[in-house]
């Protein structure tokens, strides 16, 4: 019996790793798996645009279908307009097809993304590459160098220089702006004023921030003064700690190269000072690691007196029940270094570099009717109309959100300019270095004893060895 | 010259049928299986073997495969604090579940066996908490949890005990992770209860004759006679453990302090978070080295007994 099984169980694994092998020949050989129309390869620097002046796609007289996901969702309050936009274009260009389509499901945006490109099924264009994001996308090749477009882009002037800073690498130009905001401190009148505080004075240095923030915090109430932002994205408004005391994470050095400052004096100020706030002050949320999400929570439930918050979600608050009369936002309070920037982000619009010439050239005709001053205005018309939260800061220096913006709160929008007026990127490589300084955070926040500065050698060192070195060397070479 | 005549065999007539019944019989295994084989190879053999290739080099999703760079993959991985963070994570992850939850069905099953009344009732009770979606279920623990508005802090309450932080402490967050699995047994219980029915009455009256007790028959005769069906159980539970991605992802995110960041997300932050794809497949492919080693020990230890 035994030897019979013996037997059987060899030529079943003599079978398997037959089949095994065939499975590998093909994974080797498919590798190269792409698009339909054959690719114009990759990092593209020998593109050369066809699209005309007039917009004509380089096709003679066939229609060129393109995909996009950006088909508005049924709750979008947006979705007439946009659906009269992309009608709007259709007409004006009957030989290109766009195909709007919603984005598949999936764990978030950017595993959706580079999981359809991986797999040859990624959009023409596509309108969500994040500042932080696209320097990986474009290492990759999910992002075609649209450089000999934008060269020939009669409106590549009409955008502000902090909206293209992070697609420019390398001298080329990788994305076109669609969307972008600033960051600075929402605070809520209401809890201010029953608290005593003046609900029009936010706090302007750390010493108000601290001073204020404890008249906000009472327990009873499950009341508190700020939120902290400790899950897996820790480091991201950590960072602005960083800045206020006057350094930063990272230092891109002339070369390409990247130098880490985790250890410098404003590094490990903005982590002490952090730290204090949870266990010295106690002033944030017990749930310290709780997500992003559970930090919306607690603002749109009136349990967060003070927050982050983005000029581009006040649509979100408006939503989630808040008065936008009872919303302030300002610029950070400033830190040791007596600056408090906000941080820019967005996203932009990408071209996909294994469609076809022809589909690139629609689908830069279609990015660029997107991010036009025509259509950025009809939004921001149809938003005022219809009683929308517009976004406050464009991407465009020709289009003026504050001409639309007679019902909103004029506070809002003025904090919203004086928190424009200082930014500043993430830290370069935050990608690659994101779990080295959370690490460094968590700590901080969960352990009372933890020294700041212990913890942000320890992940400088790991960082250094792990990350930075072989980025490096491969940036020299 | 001498002539030899060699005569063929001529087939029994009667054998004819039974081979041709017989070839029918192995073709239509064959074809039954088919499907299961094939999609066997195309969806756990091929991403496998993908994961080796691509781990050999600086993969580029986009430009397949990349820059060929031999074991540097590898060696990355093992001068990484981060991977053996992780691996000690998902070993101890390991130890909690076996501690926790491995032998907590065996019990239930050989209680639900001696249940008479409303059994059927009770096996249907066991297997409903398996329709609910596993992330709305780490959802619900992760509000139980909450050190404010959670309901176990609120009942501790009551006795003086807590606050405590359950998944922001790291010495915890491990154990608050494992805890719902403990509750979550349903299949497994079916299964063992299975196992347990097919135990031939005769053995466990006869056992009763000569005067063994309910532990001495548990022993003697259930449990002997379950150990296949453990081995299996635990050959899967071994792989699921090293696999399990939910619970820490929607729980804490690998926190606090990376104490609950395990190998199957540091493949997924490899990839997707830092577009490392090759090292990604290095640590798959140590993942499948480390549960194939176990699970053939295993085998090996069962085999000896």
């Amino acid at each position: 019996m035994t030897a019979t099984y013996g037997t059987i169980g060899k030529r079943t694994l003599a079978a398997f790793v037959a089949a095994s092998l065939l499975a590998l020949a093909s994974a080797c050989g498919g590798s190269g798996g792409s698009n339909d129309a054959g690719p114009s390869e990759g990092s593209a620097s020998s593109v050369q645009p066809s699209a005309s002046a007039d917009g004509s796609t380089g096709e003679s007289g066939g229609t060129v279908e393109i995909t996009v996901w950006d088909q508005p969702t049924p709750e979008d309050p947006t979705k007439s307009l946009k659906e009269q936009l992309f009608a709007d274009f259709d007409k004006a260009n009957p030989n290109i097809k766009v195909t709007h389509e919603a984005m598949p499901q999936g764990t978030n945006d950017r595993e959706v993304f580079v999981t359809a490109m991986a797999g040859g099924n990624g959009p023409d264009a596509y309108h969500m590459a994040h500042f932080p994001i696209i320097g990986d996308w474009v290492g990759q090749g999910l992002a075609l160098d649209l450089t000999p477009y934008w060269e020939g882009y009669a409106d590549s002037g009409q955008f502000i220089d902090s909206s293209m800073a992070a697609a420019r690498i390398d001298g080329k130009v990788y994305g076109v702006p669609n969307d972008m905001y600033v960051t600075g401190l929402f605070w809520n009148k209401k809890l201010f004023k029953a608290a005593g505080l003046d609900p029009n004075k936010p706090p302007s240095n750390w010493d108000e921030l601290v001073s204020m923030g404890k008249q906000l915090t009472d327990s009873a109430k499950k009341q508190y003064g700020i939120t902290l932002l400790g899950m897996e994205w820790a480091d991201w408004w950590f960072e602005y700690y960083v800045w206020q005391a006057g350094g930063d994470l990272t230092e891109l050095q002339t070369d390409g190269t990247v130098k880490l400052t985790f250890t410098s004096e404003p590094a490990v100020t903005a982590l002490q000072f952090y730290k204090d706030l949870k266990w010295k002050h106690k002033i944030v949320q017990n749930n310290v690691l709780q997500s992003y999400q559970d930090n919306m929570n607690d603002i749109y439930q009136g349990r967060a007196a003070m927050s982050n918050g983005a000029s581009g979600s006040f649509g979100d608050f408006a939503a989630n029940g808040l008065d936008l009369n009872d919303i302030g936002f300002a610029p950070y309070p400033v830190g040791t270094s007596g600056k408090g920037p906000g941080q820019i982000g967005g996203a932009y619009w990408i071209l996909n570099p294994k469609s076809s010439k022809a589909k690139q050239d629609a689908a830069w005709k279609y990015v660029t009717y997107m991010v036009s001053k025509e259509t950025k205005d009809r939004m921001l018309q149809f938003q005022s109309d219809n009683g929308i939260f517009p976004n406050l800061l464009s991407v465009r220096k020709d289009v003026d959100p504050s001409q639309f913006t007679q019902n909103v709160p004029q506070d809002l929008v003025e904090g919203v300019n004086k928190a424009a007026s200082d930014t500043h990127l993430e830290y370069y490589l935050k990608e690659r270095l994101t779990p080295y300084v959370v690490k460094a955070v968590q700590k901080a926040l969960t352990d009372q004893n933890a020294d700041p500065a212990t913890l942000l050698q320890a992940a400088q060192d790991a960082a250094q060895k792990e990350v930075v070195d072989a980025y490096n060397a491969s940036a020299k070479k | 010259m001498r002539t030899v005549t060699v005569t063929r065999p001529r087939a029994n007539p009667r054998r004819a049928p039974a081979l041709r019944a017989r070839s029918r019989g192995v073709l239509l295994s064959a074809l039954f299986l088919a499907p299961a084989v094939v999609s066997f190879v195309l969806f756990k053999y091929y991403p496998l073997l993908q994961a080796v290739y691509m781990s050999f080099f600086d993969y580029k999703v986009i430009h397949p495969p990349g820059r060929f760079v031999g074991l540097d993959n590898y060696g990355y991985l093992f001068r990484s604090t981060e991977f053996w963070n992780a691996l000690g994570n998902t070993f101890a992850f390991f130890l909690i579940y076996f501690v926790l939850t491995f032998w907590v069905p065996i019990v239930q099953a050989i209680l639900l066996n001696e249940v008479k009344f409303g059994n059927k009732t009770i096996r249907v009770l066991y297997l409903v908490p398996t329709a609910v979606p596993a992330v709305a279920g780490f959802l619900l623990w992760k509000w139980l949890y909450n050190p404010d508005y959670g309901l176990l802090n609120y009942l501790l309450e009551f006795v003086n005990l807590g606050p405590y932080g359950w998944l922001n402490d790291p010495a915890m967050a491990k154990w608050a992770i494992v805890l719902p699995a403990f509750f979550g047994t349903g299949m497994s219980v079916l299964i063992y209860y299975s196992a347990i029915q097919g135990v031939p009455a005769e053995n466990v009256e006869a056992a009763k004759i000569d005067g063994a007790g309910p532990w001495r028959r548990m022993r003697s005769i259930i449990l002997p006679s379950m150990k296949f069906v453990i081995g299996i159980q635990f050959i899967a539970f071994i792989s699921g453990v090293f696999l399990t991605f939910d619970p820490m992802y929607i729980m804490t995110g690998g926190g606090p302090a990376n104490s609950t960041r395990t190998l199957s997300m540091l493949v997924f932050d490899s990839s997707f978070k830092e577009f490392r794809f090759g090292v990604a497949g290095a640590i798959s492919f140590v993942m499948f080295a480390i549960i194939a080693l176990i699970t053939y020990l295993q085998i090996r230890l069962s085999r000896t007994e």
